[in-house]
C-alpha cells in the first residue's frame, strides 16, 4: 500500500497525565505515559479495570485534555473530538428511534455535506452487508441482539473511513460466540482500510488475536505504560493455528504474570 | 461545607424570588383585585399567620387547628387503608389466581376520582366525617395494593433460591426474607398513597365537612370578603407545605425500615 | 459400584409460552466421585445452570435423576449448598448476620455459642473477620462472593454447588478468589460442581472438565481429566507443559460448537493448496482421530500405547466421542480427520445416502472383524433366536435400538431377519448413540439393542439384557469397523515422500497384528481398560468378552464361535472393495440410497488399496490381499461379485422392483 493509501494517521502520546478534582483533592489518574502509535498499526491497551485505559484514550478522542504533555496525531494536536478519530463504545450509542441503515447514513451526512442522499445509503448498504447485516437494514436498534448493534456501531464508524479508530471494550458485554465472530470481522474490515486502531481491552486472548501491539498499563493511580509486548503472528490471523502456536503461551503467560503478580495486590 | 450549601439554595432562591416578583408585578395594576404576595401577607397576617391556633369556636378556628382536624381524617383512612392494602396486596401477589381475577377491577376502580366516591360514601355513611374518611381509604388504597404486590412479587429468585437450599423456616423466610425485601416497594405505596389521600381530603373537605383547611378554604370563597382572596391563597401555601412534610415523613420512616437494598 | 454422586439418563424439557416443548437438556449420565472437582463447561444458554439447578434440587428433571449417597434428590436442602452469581448475601442484614442466620436455621442441633464460635471461624477462614458488622453493600463484591463462599463451607455441606461465581466480578478479583477457592476446597476436601464459561478457571481448579454441548438438546459432548498435581499454584499449572495442550482442546470443543451451531458449511479446498498448507505449516498439526469405545477400537488405543505412530514420524491424537453424530459433524468441520467407522458408513457418507450431504472418505484398512450382537431385554422373555422369530412372525410389536449411524449390525440383523421370512419393516428401528442403548434398554424405551460385544457383554453383566444372537450366524468374518480419512485430508498429505496417510495406515496396521495374537491379550486388557481409553471399571465385562466362547453358553448352541473380534489374521485388514459392494447392495435393497451409476468408480475411490498395500510394504508384510470372487455369507448363502445388481433385486423384501437395468 502506498503511503497515499494507507489511510491510518500516526499518532503519538507525549508525557501524557491526566488528573481530576475530588473532594480529597487531586487524583492523578496518568502520569508520564509515552507512546507511538505508527500509522495503521492495531494496538491494544490493557489493564486492570480503573486503571486509566479509558481516560487516555479520551485524550486521543478529544473528550478530555491531558492536563500536562499532549496528543499529535500526524504531527498535530488534538483540540476536541472530531470524526477523524471515531469511537466506538461498549454500550454501542445508536440513536434507538432510527433504523440500522439511517444510524449510518446519519453518520455519513455529517462528514459528506453536500454529497447525494443516494450515494451515501448505498455505501451504508454496502458496509452493512459486510458485516453480515444486509437483512437488518430496516431494523430498530430495539429489535437487534446485542452482537448485531456493536456490528451496527463498527459498520458506522467504518463507514466514515476514518484515519484512527478508537474502540473502548467494545465487545465487553457480549458472549463468547458473538464476540470472536465480531473480533473475526472487525479484523477483516480493518485490513480493507487500514486506519490506526487504538482498542481498550480486558481481554487478554482478544488481544493477542488483534493486535499488532499490547500496551499494558500498570495500575492507577498515576498509571502509566508497564511493557508493551510485540505480537509476532503473521496476518491473516487463523484463531486454531494461534493456539497451537508456542509462542502464543508464552505471550499469553507474560501477560497474566504482568497483571497478576506484578500488579496485583 | 456552607459553600456548597449556597450553591444549592441559589438557584431555588432566585427562581422563586423571581416568580414572587412577577406575581406582585401581575397585580399591581390598581383595576386588579387579585392580591399581589405583599398584600396576601399583610391582610392574612391577623390572626391567620400570626395566631394558627386561635379559637373562636364552632369552625371559626386557626389555620394550625383546621390543618389538624383535616390531618386527623387523614390518620383513620390512611391507617385503614394501609392495613387492608397491605393484606390484599399481600394475598395479590402470592396468588396467582387471585391476581389475574381481581385485576380488572382493580385497574377500573383506581382511576375514578376521589370526589366521585363522595356521593355514593355520604349514601353508606349519612355522616360528613365518615365519608370523608371513606373517600381517604378508597382513593389511598390502590397504590398500596398495587406496590405491594408488586413487592412480593420482585423477590430475587435469587433470596427465594437460597431460602429453599437453606430450608428456612416459615417464620425466618418471613421476616429476613419477604419482609425486608419488600419494603421498599410498601413504602413507595404508602408514599403515593398519603399524596392521594392528603389531596382527598382537601377536596372533600371543600364539599362537606365540618372544619378542616378544605372547609375553611371553601368558607373563605363563601364568605367573599375582602381578604377573602389572600386567606385562600395562604391555606394553599399551607396545603402544599403540609402535603410535603407527610411525603417526607412516610419517606424518612420507609429509609429507617428498609435499610440497605442492594 | 455406587458412585457418591451420580446424575442418571437426566433430561429437561421447558414449555415455552407458545406452548411448544423447548428439549434444554438430553440424557445427562455423570458419576461424580466424593472430593472430586468437577466444571461445567460450556457456552452460556447450553444449559449448565439448568442441570445445576437439577443438582441442587431446585429444578426436577422432566426424566431421570439424581442420586447423592444412593438416595434421590429431589428438593433442595442445605446438605447441597448453592453459591450463586448475585444476591447471594441479603443485603438487609450484616455480614456477621448473614452466616448466622444459615447456621441458625440449619445447625439447629448447635447450641448458640457453638454457633457464634463456627460463625467466626467461617468469617476468618476468608480473612473477613475484620468487616463482619458491615452490610453487604458496603462491601466489594469479591468480599461479597467470598462470605458466600464461607457461609456455604461452614454449613459442612455434603456437595458444593456453583454457579458462575465470579462472572460478576472484574479479572484481578477474579483471579485472587480462583485461588482462595482452591485453597479452601482442597483443605476442606469437599466435593464441588462449578458452572463456568471461562476454560483457565476450569483447569485450575477442577480435578475433571465436563464440556456441555449447545442446546438445545445439550448433552455432554467431552470430559477432561486435568492431571496437575495437588496442592495446585496458579503459576505451576501455567507453566506446566500440559497446561495450553489442554487449553487448546477445551478451546477447540468450544469454537466446534459454535460452528456447529452456525451450520455454515467449510468450503471444500483445492487439493493444491492443501498439499502446500501441509508442507509448509510451521509447527503441523496432529492428525485426529475419532472413536467410540468399542472392542473394535484397541488397535488405535494400542498404536498409541506402543508409539506406533511416533515410529512412523507422525502425531496422532485419538478423539474418544460419545456417537456417531459427533463423529460425522467434527468430520464435516475438519476437527477429525478420521475416524473409526462402521464399514457401511464411509460408503453412506460419499454416496449422501440417509439424506445427509456427501462427504469422501477413503477407507484405508479393515479395522476388525466380527463382533456384534442382538441383544433382548430380559423382561421381553425371549431367550433364543427362535423365540425372536415367533414373536416377529405373530405380528408383535418389537423397538431394536440400532447405533445412530448405519452399522453393520443393524445391515446383518434386516438381513437375516429377511432370510427368516420376517419383513425387517415390522421391526421399530430407534436410531440411538451406541452409548446410551444400555441405558435405553435399562430405561424400558427399547426391547433390545444390536450393538458391539463391549455393550452387549455389559447388558450381560447388570443381567439387563440377553444375547439371542451372534453375527457369526449370519456372516462370520464380516468387515465390522473401517479405518477410514477424509479424502481431503488424504489428498493433502499423499504426495510427500513420506506419506502420512501410509504412515498412519501402517502404524495401526501394526497396532492390529499385537491385538490378535493370544500371548497379548492380557496387555490389551490394560490398555484399553486405563483411564484415558475405557477405564477400570469395564475390566471385568471385558475379560468376559474376549474369552471366545463365553457368549455361547448362553445359547446352548454346538456350533463352536470362531474367532471374535479378528483384527488382523486371515487377510482382516483388507479394505475389500467386495465387501463394499455388498453394503451398496444393501443401501439399493432397503431403499436407503439409489444404486449408483459408476460402482466401480465409487468403489475405488472410497477403498484405498493401494494405500494399505504400500503401508503393508513398509511393515514387511506380506500376502495381505485375498483372492476370492464369491463371498459365502451364511450357509449356503452366496454374494456374487459379477452381478451384484440382480443380487440385491433378488432378495427378500428387497425395494428394488426387478426390472431396472
Amino acid at each position: 500500500m502506498t503511503v497515499s493509501e494507507r489511510r491510518g494517521r500516526r499518532v503519538e502520546f507525549n508525557a501524557i497525565g491526566k488528573s481530576f478534582p475530588s473532594d480529597s483533592g487531586c487524583v492523578e489518574v496518568l502520569q508520564g505515559v509515552n507512546l507511538s502509535v505508527a500509522a495503521g498499526e492495531f494496538v491494544c491497551v490493557i489493564g486492570h479495570s480503573g486503571c486509566g485505559k479509558s481516560t487516555l484514550l479520551n485524550t486521543l478522542s478529544g473528550f478530555e485534555t491531558p492536563s500536562t504533555g499532549s496528543v499529535l496525531v500526524e504531527g498535530e494536536p488534538v483540540e476536541g473530538p472530531g470524526p477523524d478519530r471515531m469511537v466506538v463504545f461498549q454500550n454501542y450509542a445508536l440513536l434507538p428511534w432510527k433504523t440500522a441503515l439511517e444510524n449510518v447514513v446519519l453518520g455519513l451526512r455529517s462528514i459528506r455535506r453536500g454529497e447525494p442522499r443516494e450515494l451515501l445509503v448505498s455505501e451504508a448498504k454496502a458496509m452493512l452487508e459486510t458485516v453480515g447485516l444486509g437483512d437488518a437494514l430496516d431494523c430498530h436498534p430495539g429489535e437487534l441482539s446485542g452482537g448485531m448493534r456493536q456490528r451496527v456501531a463498527i459498520a458506522r464508524a467504518m463507514a466514515m473511513k476514518p484515519p484512527v479508530l478508537i474502540l473502548d471494550e467494545p465487545f465487553g458485554a457480549l458472549d463468547p460466540i458473538t464476540k470472536e465472530e465480531l473480533q473475526e470481522e472487525l479484523l477483516t474490515l480493518w485490513r480493507q482500510q487500514r486506519c490506526t486502531v487504538l482498542m481498550i481491552t480486558h481481554d487478554i486472548d482478544e488481544a493477542l488475536f488483534l493486535s499488532d501491539r499490547v500496551v499494558m498499563l500498570t495500575n492507577g493511580p498515576s498509571a502509566s505504560i508497564g511493557e508493551i509486548l510485540s505480537i509476532p503472528f503473521d496476518r491473516p490471523r487463523d484463531r486454531d493455528s494461534l493456539l497451537h502456536d508456542q509462542r502464543y503461551g508464552e505471550l499469553r503467560n507474560r501477560a497474566l504474570e504482568f497483571l497478576y503478580e506484578r500488579q496485583g495486590g | 461545607m456552607t459553600n456548597s450549601l449556597v450553591r444549592q439554595i441559589k438557584p431555588p432562591l432566585i427562581c422563586t424570588a423571581a416568580i414572587l416578583l412577577l406575581w406582585q408585578l401581575l397585580c399591581s395594576g390598581t383595576h386588579s383585585d387579585f392580591p399581589g404576595p405583599i398584600q396576601v401577607i399583610s391582610q392574612t397576617w391577623n390572626p391567620y399567620i400570626a395566631k394558627p391556633f386561635y379559637d373562636d369556636g364552632g369552625t371559626a378556628k386557626g389555620l394550625g387547628w383546621q390543618i389538624l382536624i383535616s390531618l386527623q381524617r387523614v390518620a383513620v383512612g390512611y391507617s385503614l387503608a394501609a392495613v387492608v392494602g397491605i393484606s390484599c396486596g399481600l394475598a395479590l401477589g402470592l396468588n396467582r389466581f387471585i391476581r389475574r381475577g381481581f385485576d380488572p377491577v382493580i385497574q377500573v376502580l383506581r382511576t375514578v376520582p376521589p370526589l366521585a366516591w363522595l356521593p355514593i360514601s355520604l349514601l353508606l355513611f349519612q355522616q360528613a366525617d365518615a365519608a370523608a374518611i371513606f373517600v381517604i381509604f378508597i382513593t389511598a388504597i390502590w397504590p398500596i395494593v398495587i406496590n405491594t404486590a408488586m413487592g412480593i412479587r420482585e423477590i430475587p429468585q435469587d433470596y427465594r433460591n437460597v431460602a429453599r437450599v437453606l430450608r428456612l423456616r416459615k417464620r425466618s423466610f418471613l421476616w429476613d426474607i419477604v419482609v425486608p425485601s419488600t419494603a421498599p416497594y410498601v413504602f413507595t405505596g404508602l408514599r403515593i398513597a398519603i399524596g392521594l389521600a392528603w389531596l382527598a381530603i382537601v377536596a372533600a373537605e371543600m364539599l362537606k365537612a365540618d372544619g378542616g383547611i378544605g372547609f375553611f378554604i371553601w368558607d373563605a370563597y363563601n364568605a367573599g370578603g375582602d381578604s377573602s382572596t389572600s386567606q385562600i391563597l395562604l391555606a394553599i401555601l399551607y396545603v402544599g407545605v403540609v402535603g410535603l412534610l407527610l411525603d417526607r415523613l412516610v419517606a424518612w420512616v420507609g429509609d429507617r425500615v428498609s435499610g440497605p437494598q442492594r | 459400584m455406587a458412585s457418591f454422586l451420580q446424575l442418571d439418563s437426566v433430561e429437561q424439557n421447558f414449555t415455552r409460552a407458545d406452548g411448544t416443548v423447548l428439549e434444554a437438556l438430553s440424557t445427562i449420565n455423570l458419576e461424580i466421585s466424593k472430593g472430586e472437582f468437577v466444571s461445567l463447561v460450556g457456552h452460556s444458554g447450553c444449559g449448565k445452570s439448568t442441570l445445576l439447578n437439577i443438582l441442587a434440587g431446585l429444578n426436577q428433571p422432566s426424566r431421570g435423576g439424581v442420586i447423592l449417597e444412593g438416595r434421590q434428590v429431589t428438593e433442595p436442602g442445605p446438605e447441597r449448598m448453592v453459591v450463586f452469581q448475585n444476591y447471594s448475601l441479603l443485603p438487609w442484614r450484616s455480614v456477621r448476620q448473614n452466616v448466622a442466620l444459615a447456621l441458625r436455621e440449619v445447625k439447629r442441633e448447635l447450641s448458640a455459642s457453638e454457633r457464634a464460635e463456627r460463625t467466626e471461624a467461617a468469617l476468618a477462614m476468608v480473612n473477613l473477620d475484620k468487616v463482619a458488622e458491615r452490610m453487604p453493600g458496603q462491601l466489594s463484591g469479591g468480599m461479597r462472593q467470598r462470605v458466600a463462599i464461607a457461609r456455604a463451607l461452614a454449613l459442612e455441606p455434603k456437595l458444593l454447588l456453583l454457579d458462575e461465581p465470579f462472572g460478576a466480578l472484574d479479572a484481578l478479583t477474579r483471579g485472587h478468589l480462583q485461588e482462595q477457592l482452591m485453597q479452601l476446597c482442597q483443605k476442606a476436601g469437599i466435593t464441588t460442581v462449578m458452572v463456568t464459561h471461562d476454560v483457565d478457571e476450569a483447569l485450575l481448579l477442577s480435578d475433571r472438565v465436563v464440556l456441555l454441548t449447545n442446546g438445545p438438546k445439550a448433552h455432554i459432548g467431552r470430559i477432561v481429566a486435568v492431571p496437575f498435581e495437588r496442592p495446585r499454584c496458579r503459576k505451576a499449572v501455567l507453566q506446566h507443559p500440559d497446561y495450553y495442550k489442554l487449553r487448546n482442546e477445551l478451546l477447540e470443543f468450544l469454537h466446534d460448537q459454535r460452528r456447529l451451531s452456525n451450520r455454515k458449511p467449510a468450503p471444500p479446498k483445492p487439493a493444491a493448496e492443501l498439499q502446500a498448507a501441509a508442507a509448509s505449516s510451521p509447527s503441523p498439526k496432529p492428525i485426529r482421530l475419532g472413536y467410540l469405545p468399542g472392542l473394535d477400537a484397541a488397535p488405535l488405543l494400542v498404536a498409541r500405547q506402543k508409539q506406533l505412530f511416533e515410529k512412523q514420524g507422525l502425531r496422532v491424537e485419538l478423539l474418544r466421542c460419545q456417537s456417531w453424530e459427533e463423529i460425522d459433524d467434527l468430520l464435516r468441520i475438519e476437527r477429525l480427520d478420521g475416524a473409526a467407522l462402521s464399514a457401511a458408513q464411509p460408503l453412506t457418507m460419499a454416496t449422501g445416502a440417509m439424506a445427509s450431504t456427501p462427504l469422501p472418505m477413503v477407507v484405508t484398512q479393515t479395522l476388525s472383524r466380527n463382533g456384534n450382537a442382538l441383544v433382548l431385554g430380559t423382561q421381553l422373555s425371549i431367550s433364543s433366536s427362535e423365540g425372536l422369530l415367533l414373536h416377529l412372525r405373530q405380528g408383535l410389536p418389537l423397538k431394536l435400538g440400532v447405533p445412530d449411524r448405519l452399522s453393520m449390525a443393524e445391515l446383518l440383523l434386516r438381513h437375516w431377519l429377511a432370510r427368516q421370512g420376517v419383513d425387517p419393516a415390522q421391526v421399530s428401528w430407534q436410531r440411538r448413540s451406541p452409548m446410551g442403548l444400555l441405558a435405553a434398554l435399562e430405561g424400558g424405551l427399547i426391547d433390545g439393542f444390536a450393538a458391539g460385544k463391549l455393550r452387549a457383554c455389559l447388558a450381560q453383566h447388570r443381567r439387563s439384557g440377553r444375547v439371542v444372537l451372534t453375527d457369526s450366524a449370519i456372516w462370520p468374518n464380516h468387515a465390522e469397523k473401517v479405518l477410514a480419512l477424509r479424502e481431503s485430508w488424504v489428498d493433502a498429505h499423499s504426495n510427500q515422500a513420506n506419506s502420512a496417510a501410509v504412515g498412519l495406515t501402517a502404524a495401526v496396521l501394526e497396532a492390529a497384528a499385537f491385538c490378535d495374537q493370544t500371548s497379548h491379550r492380557q496387555e490389551l486388557l490394560q490398555v484399553l481398560t486405563e483411564p484415558q481409553a475405557f477405564g477400570p471399571q469395564l475390566l471385568a465385562p471385558l475379560q468376559e468378552g474376549l474369552a471366545e466362547s463365553n457368549l455361547a453358553k448362553d445359547l446352548n448352541q454346538a456350533t463352536s464361535l470362531l474367532r471374535f473380534n479378528r483384527f488382523f489374521l486371515g487377510q482382516a485388514s483388507y479394505p475389500d472393495p467386495a465387501e463394499g459392494l455388498w453394503v451398496l447392495t444393501q443401501l439399493a435393497r432397503w431403499g436407503m440410497a439409489p444404486w449408483p451409476n459408476h460402482r466401480q468408480e465409487l468403489l475405488e475411490r472410497v477403498y484405498g488399496r493401494r494405500l494399505f498395500l504400500e503401508a503393508c510394504d513398509r511393515l514387511g508384510m506380506i500376502d495381505q490381499e485375498p483372492t476370492q470372487r464369491r463371498y459365502q455369507l451364511a450357509e449356503g448363502e452366496y454374494f456374487d461379485l459379477d452381478e451384484p445388481l440382480s443380487y440385491a433385486t433378488n432378495l427378500p423384501f428387497s425395494t428394488l422392483s426387478p426390472c431396472l437395468p
